[in-house]
């Protein structure tokens, strides 16, 4: 969309909206006014940015070690002649750390059909498998070695969390891959995983936003991707503006919620002391 | 001198496998010969506590079940534990199940402590509601209205034909809530879509590795007091006078700490001799 | 194209904008909408979408098998698994009751009932007389077939009692006792699950021990955290004197002294000084195992996990609730689109 288009519909949508709020908001959960205006700051900031990377504005993406080492991975198993292991986590794609880990995979597959490496990869939910599949078959197609791919790369082993593992462990022993990259949402199989990688020798890179589980992959792991790390991983890998862009609009939402935070400190502190009778906090907790 | 730094350079290196091996002994021989430590509670495991002593005869829990096979030992002994002190007061239980093999733990500890142990009355003084596929969704539909969401208890009974149902339509008509939970489904869904919205008091127990996680929501009230693994357990026992496999395990737990941070001093006085070697060639 | 790009975008952009904001309208239909019908027609995809996993973990185990590939046997061990769950999950309920109505002869009925229930015939007789008129008494221990408990029943039948054979509902054997599915689910399940769990406890031994090393200052006080919330979590924590973990204190301090002054008389006077300090006051104090509370390692531990690591966890969490927010906005709003392979 040119910005002139964008513009007239984000206007016609404000004015519209306007209308139907100063007409008394029927049919408004006003309780969660504070959650609905958070969410259209947040949209804004994030529509903004990328908008203003897709106009060229120059953004420094600072070195991410763990996704650099992704390419260095691949190449490794390509030197060795051993297949890549890509495990998408243990949940299904209603959780967005799958979404993004598929996402990540996409971008795997484009690397291993580059460098003709053999890629497993195990998955424990069935929809899992079909989404990774697609993001599979579209990336060996856009780098030209439709060939290369087949449907069983991706292949389903078990819902079950700790069959998985083993099952998972089992691929590792016999097949010694040479990377074990591990992206999507992990409970305590992560170790279990990572351990079984490290005792092979295979190089590994795993990347989650389970805080718990964040602990055993870096002291198992060679690196780990914390948190937003991970779900900066696609605009890193793919360079594109646009996603990048997004990523700065994180930094700019995180300013905000750094700023909100401090205001609610001292807030709050002028409540407890009597100074002022609006209960910032009571405000901010969304029923 | 020489000879017995090389010993410990080698040893830095030790094959996993003897570490394996170490370890299962020092697991396996305090469970035959217990060491009887004395058990201190944390306050977290005291909040709990606290929260189901303030609990009256007649007052209803809502206690959930989130854990499977895998992590019984951690889990399993502290929802036995903490049955026993609800039973102990006379307080109705009412159990849902967020994990399909949560149903099967929940059966397990209540044939233990209501059937075999305090004789309660199914229907009269506790309820199994089972499992529900959802998530989320379910404790949104509990917290909406708990009909929505089982029409039957797991015994296919009507909810309506069970006398402790009477009047109890959503969670805000309990007293209290417990999640036993090692993962999601659990203990942050509950504070999130029950918990919060709707007031009720609730405690949890956790996996140790889970503890971290959970431990801001903790912190800021929103959950009252937590047992965190295996000796979250043992602290209820203790604290309830009743000791049960949560106080057995921890002199296992305890030796096997302890080795534990014996292996990863050796490894550093290994690493050491290791570093200063190069650092000298 | 149309059905690989614009409608998939289309389609998780509406339902996107939908539960997102059908959380803050107050209309019925879309509330349960958002909090029950998309959940529910996710939950109904994903149980579909079963078989299509089923049907690819047998036709990978099955080209094992018959390639005869790596490890092809344990795919044969795999496939006779699923074919067994399969049959104790769908055909096999094994879960048969024998309900006896009417034993007007106890003793009778006992000589047949005693090797069912493991128990000699005079205490079986006691078990049938005990039992309140009008009553039935039911054999505990469900038959795995149905033949099984038809055989019981004829036999007590012939013997003078009057017996019935009750077959659990269907979808209810499951949970039952004794049924053949709850049989795999505690004697074969429940301990294979447990024990990849209990794994956990040897890879977090040989984990820490290669990894906690003392690198840097960031490695050290990881290194001795750990070491705190390791033995303070425990109750051989609690008998750790926290006079014993002062003069551990004091040795520490002590070689700090030495690798920053590099002068073996600091070194000396700081351990001899802090040696003696420690033991005045402990003379003092009477050696109380929890006193000073700051070397107590529980009161230690305890600290660790409500501040430093509270504050650690919130920061992650907030990093990572953004990421999360940030990532859904741009899923729903077309941005990123490589889910779909673009």
């Amino acid at each position: 969309m040119k910005d002139k288009q964008f513009w007239s519909v984000a206007g016609i949508i404000f004015v519209l909206f306007m209308i139907y709020w100063f007409a008394g908001h029927p049919y408004f959960v006003s309780e969660r006014g504070v959650m609905f205006w958070s969410i259209l700051i947040v949209g804004g900031v994030l529509i903004y940015s990328t908008r203003m990377a897709k106009r060229g504005e120059k953004i420094f993406l600072r070195t991410i070690p763990g996704l650099k080492a992704v390419e260095e991975a691949v190449g490794r198993s390509t030197e060795m002649g051993k297949p890549v292991l890509y495990v998408p986590g243990i949940m299904d794609m209603d959780q967005v750390e799958t979404v993004a880990g598929v996402v990540v995979l996409g971008h795997v597959a484009k690397m291993t059909a580059r460098y003709e490496t053999s890629l497993n990869v195990p998955v424990s939910r069935a929809i899992v498998m079909k989404a990774a599949r697609e993001s599979c078959r579209e990336s060996y197609l856009m780098e030209g070695r439709p060939d290369l791919f087949h449907d069983d790369m991706v292949h389903y082993l078990t819902d079950d969390q700790f069959a998985y593992a083993a099952g998972v462990n089992g691929i590792m022993l016999r097949e010694e891959p040479a990377a074990c990259l591990y992206m999507g949402k992990f409970y305590a199989e992560s170790l279990l995983l990572a351990e079984t990688g490290n005792s092979i020798g295979a190089i590994q890179i795993a990347g989650t936003a389970s805080p718990s589980q964040i602990p055993f992959f870096v002291t198992a792991c060679d690196y780990t991707l914390i948190g937003e790390e991970f779900f900066a991983a696609s605009a890193y890998l793919s360079q594109e503006p646009e996603l990048i862009g997004g990523v700065k609009g994180q930094d700019y939402l995180k300013i905000l919620a750094i700023s909100v935070m401090i205001l609610g400190t001292f807030l709050n502190f002028f409540h407890d002391l009597g100074w002022t009778s609006w209960d910032f906090l009571a405000y901010l907790t969304v029923q | 001198m020489e000879k017995f730094l090389d010993f410990i350079v080698r040893a830095g290196s030790l094959d996993r496998r003897i570490i394996f091996v170490v370890i299962a002994l020092v697991v396996i021989l305090p469970l035959f010969f217990p060491l009887g430590l004395p058990i201190r509670p944390t306050n977290s495991s005291q909040d709990v506590y606290n929260a189901v002593e303030e609990l009256e005869a007649g007052d209803k829990a809502l206690v959930s079940f989130e854990y499977g096979p895998s992590t019984k030992p951690e889990i399993h002994p502290m929802a036995i534990a903490l049955l026993r002190h609800l039973f102990e007061k006379d307080v109705k239980v009412y159990i849902t199940c967020l994990w399909p093999d949560g149903q099967f733990m929940a059966m397990e500890a209540l044939e233990q402590v209501a059937d075999n142990q305090y004789n309660k009355v199914y229907g009269e003084d506790y309820v199994l509601l089972g499992y529900r596929p959802g998530a989320e969704a379910v404790i949104k539909g509990l917290v909406s209205n708990i009909r929505k969401v089982f029409t039957v208890d797991s015994q296919g009974n009507f909810l309506d034909d069970i006398p402790m149902m009477v009047g109890v339509n959503q969670v805000k008509d309990f007293d209290y809530l417990f999640s036993a939970s090692a993962g999601y489904p659990g203990t942050v869904e509950w504070v999130q879509y029950a918990a919060d919205p709707t007031g009720v008091t609730m405690s949890t127990g956790t996996t140790s590795i889970q503890v971290n996680e959970v431990m801001p929501y903790v912190q800021s009230g929103q959950i009252v007091g937590i047992l965190g693994g295996m000796p979250g357990a043992a602290e209820y026992e203790s604290l309830i006078g009743q000791a049960g496999i949560g106080t057995s395990g921890m002199d296992a737990q305890s030796v096997a700490h302890l080795v534990i941070v014996g292996f990863i001093i050796f490894g550093n006085i290994s690493f050491f001799v290791e570093r200063r070697r190069s650092k000298k060639y | 194209m149309f059905f690989k790009r614009q409608l998939p975008i289309a389609i998780a952009a509406t339902i996107g904008f939908l539960t997102l904001f059908g959380w803050f309208v107050d209309e019925p239909t879309i509330k349960s909408f958002v909090d029950d019908d998309a959940t529910q027609w996710f939950d109904i995809l994903a149980s579909f979408a079963m078989f299509l996993g089923a049907l690819n973990l047998l036709k990978m185990q099955a080209m094992k098998v018959m390639k005869k590939q790596k490890g092809w046997q344990y795919a044969a061990l795999a496939i006779a698994g699923f074919a067994f769950s399969f049959t104790a999950g769908f055909i096999l309920l094994g879960s048969y009751n024998v309900e006896i109505t009417e034993f007007d002869d106890p003793a009778k009925v006992a000589t047949v009932l005693a090797s069912e229930i493991n128990l000699d015939e005079k205490s079986t007789e006691n078990v049938l007389v005990a039992v309140p008129e009008g009553d039935p008494y039911i054999i505990e221990t469900p038959y795995f077939t149905k033949n099984g408990a038809d055989n019981v029943v004829e036999q007590i039948n012939a013997a003078g009692g009057t017996a019935h054979m009750r077959a659990t509902d269907w979808g209810a054997h499951i949970s039952t006792r004794g049924s053949l599915f709850n049989w795999m689910f505690r004697f074969i399940f429940t301990p294979l699950s447990a024990t990849m769990f209990a794994l956990l406890a040897f890879f977090v031994a040989s984990a820490s021990y290669r990894a906690f090393k003392i690198r840097n200052f960031e490695a050290t006080l990881l290194l001795i955290s750990g070491i705190i919330i390791m033995l303070g979590r425990v109750p051989i924590g609690g008998s750790i004197s926290a006079w014993f973990i002062l003069y551990i204190v004091v040795l520490a301090l002590s070689a700090g002294v030495n690798t920053w002054f590099k002068n073996k008389t600091y070194t000396l006077a700081s351990v001899v000084g802090g040696v003696l300090i420690v033991t005045i006051a402990g003379f003092i104090m009477g050696w109380p195992v929890d006193q000073p509370a700051i070397f107590y390692l529980p009161v230690l531990q305890d600290w660790i996990y409500n501040n430093p690591n509270v504050a650690g966890a919130r920061a992650i969490m907030i990093g990572i609730g953004l990421g999360i927010f940030a990532t859904s906005i741009r899923y729903i709003l077309g941005i990123e689109k490589s889910y779909i392979g673009e």
